[in-house]
């Protein structure tokens, strides 16, 4: 038998868990204003993330997926898109999200069980907070497909976790992204656990980058703890689409620090020992390690920094909670452009009740 | 395309060289007609046209060798050769039958009113045809305050009209109930009442005469059921008499007013006359009449059809007293008459009854 | 004007859309150089290139969540599901996106898009090929559902659907994709969505159908006029949203009415149509409202299949029953 066909997944890193770079920084990224602006966004994002599960756990607001330890991955992503660019979540990618202009307040609204939270005050056109699983990434797919057909040079980026890279709708996104040579970026959260299920228990690959090859596309793997590392290849693949040279497909390794939801008990099935491992290569303490190092962060700008945090958090979380809410005739008034004669009594009898309440 | 591949030329030859065409590609030919002579070991054969068709493909020049089996002319598939089915599966039925299909969009009568199951039972309640109502909320929808609306314009009445109240209601409710039920017939008379003592109390000499005529005709003394079609004769004369006051007809009622002397049915009547003017009359002493006087001739008046208040079947209605010419024995004289009407609901009582009991109200009044 | 089918009323619409709007594209399994397993998109792409009408790989699911996103970014794909018994994989994308996407988002993002699917049986198809769960799609909140059962119908819905800024499960009765043809004037007139259609006026009775079912309706209505029985005969035509004041007003004339539909009884369009009318015209109906359905039994294999499709004698007997 003769040899058709290999294929080889290559992995990314810069910056080690020490701190210590593995390898020269990109010339791109060697400026400490971009640097410094990384991590104060993974800073922003964690205190959010802390934030967020606080007011979950004082009844403040409904069930929430944590960002713990992988806010590299999402604040990579928010970076490198441009303002053009349409960008795909699933759920997990808070990073991207606020750099791109939701408000901090949307998101609480959204899990706070506010379908306001997703129309997002800053007019983008990203989508919603995706909870279908895979589903997203052939909406990425349709969103490039329109770039193509209009000669657009815009990008869609689709984030999705590793387990969701069993579902059908990935291979079926995947598939036609590379069959059509479409401008789409699929980012892969992996952090090892698909509520309890761990990696190895989703799939036979040895990674899920080369998961891309099924599809005919580039594969490539980061280290996502590793902020430099996503966002040069993120950055990377998002060019070269809005090039015209097709999609790509990257794993970003991490780890979830975190539950799967605020309803989840992490502890039931995560073993002790390696999540104490993880904690020790989680991207920020690393990023700071290498910051205060290399480019005079110091501790008086972190504690600046945090400070400015805690603040636009606390605005968030009063934004939301002083925020009015819907009117019962909320529940009608967005299924169609305009209102159906089915709905006019239907809306009636809530509004009724409500008043009456 | 069909493929026409080179036929065993004979005794199973492998193989031929085409050594002349004798037709070009683009050819049309008949079936049979020779393509090709091509070269055996053993002779140069003739191949004729398998099929007739367009030459599409010839598979070799002269010189070629040619493999039986192997494909030697290829022909076009004929136009309609294979007609397109126009499906993958199954069998779609076609016609040419053509319908031109006129139709009306929606419907020729108005939308349906819209509005909540409450405000329904809220209309239903203050009697309004919701049907008939434009609704002023959001695309036409009926409003809570759409029926209130409708409800106080049906129960406000137009400019310079005052809605009965009081007394004037109930004599309201109390005529139209008579007009629907009862089927009056009313008989005119007068008394002859010359043979009266001065200072004799009318009222006390009517009633006097009621209760006669009720022992003569109980017939007139009765109740009527409408439900049951049946009626209640009374021994006992439960006399309501007619009063006015400034507020309405008031009807305090004498009961046994048979077994009552003159003096305490005067009392009584003088009684009543006092608390009518104070309103002060007790609710039992409104009811439980069984025929009914009214003497309304004080102003003007002498005959009038009085209104029967079921379930009484009869009402004695008295006008004014006056002196008029009457003949007695051939003569002309002037006596002082009593006019009277008596009303009497057909449906319980007769016109034989009626008479006899007018007869004998006459009758004691002209003692 | 020529006579054109009902597939073929198809492809005209889809044709002056793709002229006449530049963010219609057309794709789905075949459509492209094959035009379509019924030739619905017959032409198109010689017409209008590779660009506008396209074949897409093998996948629903992938065929609905492209639609999806193609829409929100203000495109209008017309894509099609080759049968509608191949529309579940893309169940989640159309229930929990397509018809989603307007009201999660508050307005800020919505869906034009169409789903067009040839639907029902009768064509001595093999399983799978003649399903009718209109009722499945009729029940999502956020969807429009269309039948025709004309050509001109078909013609003026379509533009309608295309035309339309939220999304349209356009289902085409393949039994009649062929059966009869009319003139329909290539001029874009949209015919409203959510009306039902009067296809003939009467007074004994009224018969509601849609789609294929609609070609026996009217040929019962034929025989019952013959009896002297005059039946008023309604195309539902948009499913959702239900014109039920038309339906209402029919039945508040006439006092009786049958609903004849291809899907299974329970839990069809029929039943709620039904309720409907019982809710707001109980005291109209001098009798109850019969549906002549396919029965609570999975579309047998067409060996059997006449036995399943509801036949003019079983609407004319629902009929008798209810003039008594």
């Amino acid at each position: 038998m003769n040899s058709v066909a290999t294929f080889e997944v290559l992995y990314t890193q810069y910056l080690k868990q020490d701190g210590t770079l593995a390898k020269p920084l990109p010339d791109d990224l060697n400026n400490p204003d971009i640097l410094k602006d990384l991590y104060k966004n993974m800073v922003l994002v964690r205190t959010f993330d802390k934030k967020a599960i606080a007011l979950q756990r004082t009844g403040k607001m409904g069930t929430y997926a944590p960002i713990t330890g992988q806010e590299a991955i999402s604040t990579a992503i928010g970076h490198a898109l441009k303002k053009d660019d349409v960008f795909i979540p699933y759920y997990r990618d808070y990073g991207a999200q606020i750099q791109r202009g939701v408000k901090m307040s949307e998101i609480f609204a959204y899990w706070g069980g506010d379908e306001r939270g997703s129309d997002f005050a800053c007019g983008s056109e990203d989508l919603p907070i995706c909870v279908p699983i895979a589903s997203q990434c052939l909406h990425a797919a349709g969103v490039a497909f329109a770039f193509q057909y209009r000669k657009q040079p815009r990008v869609a980026l689709a984030c999705i976790g590793e387990g969701g890279t069993s579902e059908g709708d990935f291979y079926e996104a995947i598939n036609v992204a590379g069959a059509w040579n479409l401008p789409v970026v699929f980012v892969v959260n992996n952090n090892q656990w698909a509520i309890s299920v761990s990696r190895e228990k989703q799939t036979a690959t040895e990674t899920i980058a080369q998961k891309a090859f099924a599809a005919g596309i580039r594969g490539l793997q980061v280290d996502g703890n590793d902020i430099i590392a996503c966002r040069t290849i993120i950055g990377e693949a998002i060019e070269n689409a809005r090039k015209g040279n097709g999609p790509c497909l990257i794993e970003a390794i991490t780890y979830r620090l975190s539950d799967h939801t605020t309803a989840d008990d992490a502890t039931r099935y995560q073993p002790e020992a390696e999540v104490v491992e993880a904690r020790l290569k989680e991207p920020l303490l690393r990023f700071k390690t290498f910051l205060m190092r290399q480019f005079g962060w110091t501790n008086s700008d972190e504690e600046k920094w945090l400070a400015h945090c805690a603040e636009a958090v606390q605005f968030a979380q009063d934004e939301y909670l002083n925020a009015i809410p819907q009117p019962a005739s909320a529940m009608f008034d967005y299924h169609y452009a305009t209102l159906p004669d089915y709905l006019i009594e239907q809306r009636a009898i809530a509004m009724e009740e409500a008043q009456n309440a | 395309m069909n493929i026409f591949n080179l036929p065993d030329l004979g005794e199973g030859l492998p193989e031929a060289e085409i050594h002349e065409w004798f037709v070009k590609v683009g050819d049309e030919v008949t079936a049979d007609e020779p393509m090709v002579s091509m070269e055996t070991a053993k002779a140069v054969v003739d191949v004729p046209a398998p099929q007739s068709g367009k030459i599409a493909v010839l598979y070799g020049k002269p010189g070629d060798v040619i493999k039986t089996g192997a494909p030697l002319v290829g022909f076009e598939l004929a136009a309609g050769a294979r007609a397109d089915k126009g499906t993958v599966v199954g069998n779609l039925e076609e016609s040419h039958e053509t319908f031109d299909d006129n139709f009306i969009i929606g419907s020729t009568q108005s939308a349906r009113t819209k509005t909540t199951p409450a405000i329904r039972i809220l209309a239903k309640k203050l009697n309004i045809d919701i049907n008939l109502l434009q609704g002023s909320g959001e695309q036409g929808l009926i409003t809570k305050a759409d029926v209130e609306a409708a409800a106080l314009k049906l129960n406000t009445p137009p400019d310079g009209f005052e809605p009965l109240k009081g007394v004037r209601k109930a004599m309201l409710t109390s005529m139209t109930q008579s007009h629907q039920e009862v089927v009056p017939v009313s008989i005119f008379d007068e008394a002859d009442i010359s043979a009266w003592l001065p200072g004799t109390d009318i009222t006390v000499r009517l009633i006097r005469a009621i209760c006669e005529a009720c022992l003569e005709e109980p017939a007139l003394n009765a109740w009527f059921n409408t439900q049951h079609s049946a009626r209640k004769c009374f021994k006992e004369v439960n006399l309501g008499i007619a009063m006015d006051s400034d507020e309405g007809l008031f009807v305090p009622v004498i009961h046994n007013a048979q077994s009552l002397s003159d003096d305490t049915l005067r009392t009584t009547i003088n009684t009543y006359k006092k608390e009518v003017q104070a309103r002060a009359v007790k609710p039992e002493n409104l009811k439980g009449a069984t025929i009914t006087l009214s003497n309304f001739g004080k102003f003007a008046g002498r005959f009038a059809s009085p209104i029967i208040v079921p379930p009484m079947v009869a009402i004695l209605a008295v006008g004014r007293l006056y002196e008029n010419a009457v003949v007695r024995e051939g003569k002309l004289v002037a006596h002082r008459v009593l006019p009277l009407s008596l009303s009497f609901d057909h449906r319980a009582a007769t016109g034989g009854e009626a008479t006899r009991f007018l007869g004998a109200v006459m009758r004691s009044l002209e003692k | 004007m020529p006579d054109i089918t009902l597939v073929e009323a198809v492809t005209q619409a889809l044709a002056y859309e793709l002229a006449h709007d530049e963010n219609v594209v057309v794709f789905g399994e075949d459509v492209g150089k094959n035009g379509g397993v019924f030739r619905a998109t017959q032409g198109l792409q010689e017409t209008f290139g590779e660009r506008r009408v396209f074949d897409s790989p093998l996948a629903e699911s992938m065929i609905g969540g492209l639609a999806v996103g193609m829409s929100l970014q203000g495109l209008k794909p017309v894509a099609e599901f080759q049968f509608m018994g191949f529309i579940y994989p893309a169940m989640n994308q159309i229930v929990c996106h397509a018809a989603r996407m307007r009201n999660r988002t508050r307005g800020r993002l919505h869906c034009p898009l169409v789903f067009r699917a040839p639907f029902g049986g009768g064509i001595r198809a093999p399983e799978h090929h003649s399903e009718s769960t209109e009722a499945l799609f009729a029940h999502i909140p956020g969807l429009q559902v269309v039948i025709p059962s004309s050509p001109k119908r078909a013609y003026g819905l379509l533009l309608a659907a295309i035309r339309n800024p939220d999304p349209v499960i356009f289902l085409e009765p393949k039994r009649i994709y062929r059966l009869v043809k009319q003139p329909v004037e290539d001029n874009g007139e949209a015919l409203p969505l959510g009306k039902c259609f009067t296809l003939k006026q009467g007074t004994d009775i009224t018969l509601i159908s849609w789609g294929a079912s609609m070609h026996e309706t009217l040929q019962t209505s034929k025989l019952l006029d013959e009896q002297g029985i005059s039946a008023e005969v309604i195309d539902v035509a948009s499913i959702k949203p239900l014109d039920i004041d038309t339906i209402l007003a029919s039945v508040e004339k006439t006092g009786r009415c049958v609903i004849i539909h291809e899907g299974a009884k329970t839990g069809g369009v029929g039943a709620d149509i039904s309720a409907q009318i019982m809710e707001n015209a109980l005291t109209c109906l001098k009798a109850p409202v019969v549906r002549v359905t396919g029965y609570d039994t999975v579309m047998p294999y067409f060996q059997l299949e006449k036995f399943y499709i509801p036949s003019v004698k079983r609407i004319t007997d629902a009929v008798y029953s209810v003039m008594e």
